[in-house]
């Protein structure tokens, strides 16, 4: 499920079958020598919850990634407007990530950092194929914190 | 040869001329809206070739990925990536929706290891059996959509998706 309007009243009508929450995080650089990586890591982060989202679709809600830059302090950021997650109706919280400093943080979820891959010269197909081998790794994240309940 | 013609002949031709073309201009337009639908043309050609060659299908479903080009979706043009699993069934081939019947998450043949020869969405543990019936007791509430298939060239095409034939 996308945040839109219409796969909100689906959820609002099947919450007991769509717990879980994904949150992309990406890292918007302004500064010259980084804002290609920041680009390429963001088109990666995308692509992938694009891919996940229409895998399972009817499990996962995905929020609109929140964008923060180099100057923003990710402690306070984790403390203040992410922690608003902590009390959601879904079971499942996850942040997408490609930016590493996230798992050293204290985030009301589990935060799955991907290594980000420049997708932007690859012909579809092989895009494609990458980024299902990226979530076949990040899938055991999911069953297991599915598992759990 | 009595070529002459009367005064009263000339205005009934002259008024049976003038008012059947003023009747054509009236009908001619409501007879092109008429049957304007069926003149459309068919826009996004109704099937779309896959890579997968047909004698190279068994009975196990495989898992075809095709590619939608220039899907317009109101003024937005994008390449649509779609999937289907497709097997055959003596000479017919069968196209299966891998969209699940649920909440539309995406189904793999044999995804789980306890259900072999089945369907599986990971989202709920959905089960389907491989003609896409879905199996009572799991969360699915009907069977999965089959697509129209076509072969060219002995390459499996496409079409549109329809409701479930074989169940």
């Amino acid at each position: 499920m996308n945040w839109t309007g219409k796969d909100m009243d689906t959820y609002l009508l099947q919450r007991e079958y769509i717990d879980t929450l994904v949150i992309p995080l990406v890292k918007v650089e302004t500064k010259m020598d980084n804002m290609k990586t920041s680009a390429s890591s963001t088109e990666f982060v995308m692509h992938l919850a694009s891919l996940i989202e229409t895998q399972f679709k009817g499990r996962m809600m995905f929020a609109p990634p929140f964008a923060y830059t180099s100057g923003t302090d990710q402690q306070h950021m984790a403390q203040t407007t992410l922690r608003e997650f902590s009390a959601t109706s879904f079971k499942h919280v996850f942040f997408l990530t490609t930016d590493h400093t996230w798992t050293a943080m204290e985030l009301p979820g589990q935060v799955i950092w991907m290594p980000s891959i420049p997708l932007e010269n690859m012909d579809a197909s092989l895009r494609q194929s990458i980024l299902e081998d990226q979530l076949r790794q990040a899938l055991p994240k999911f069953t297991e914190e599915w598992a759990k309940q | 040869m009595s070529s002459k013609v009367s005064r009263r002949q000339f205005l009934s031709y002259t008024l049976m001329g003038v008012g059947g073309f003023m009747v054509s201009a009236t009908l001619m337009p409501m007879v092109r809206f008429a049957v304007d639908p069926v003149l459309q043309p068919k826009g996004e050609g109704d099937f779309i070739p896959t890579p997968q060659k047909v004698d190279e299908l068994s009975e196990t479903p495989v898992r075809v990925d095709f590619t939608i080009k220039d899907r317009k979706d109101a003024w937005y043009k994008s390449d649509v990536s779609n999937t289907a699993w497709v097997y055959k069934e003596g000479d017919t081939i069968i196209a299966l929706s891998p969209v699940c019947k649920h909440l539309g998450c995406t189904v793999n043949w044999e995804g789980d290891e306890k259900h072999k020869n089945e369907f599986f969405c990971p989202c709920h543990n959905g089960r389907y059996e491989k003609n896409g019936k879905n199996i009572p007791g799991t969360p699915p509430l009907g069977p999965l959509d089959e697509f129209m298939v076509e072969v060219v060239d002995g390459y499996v095409h496409l079409g549109k998706t329809v409701p479930n034939t074989l169940v």
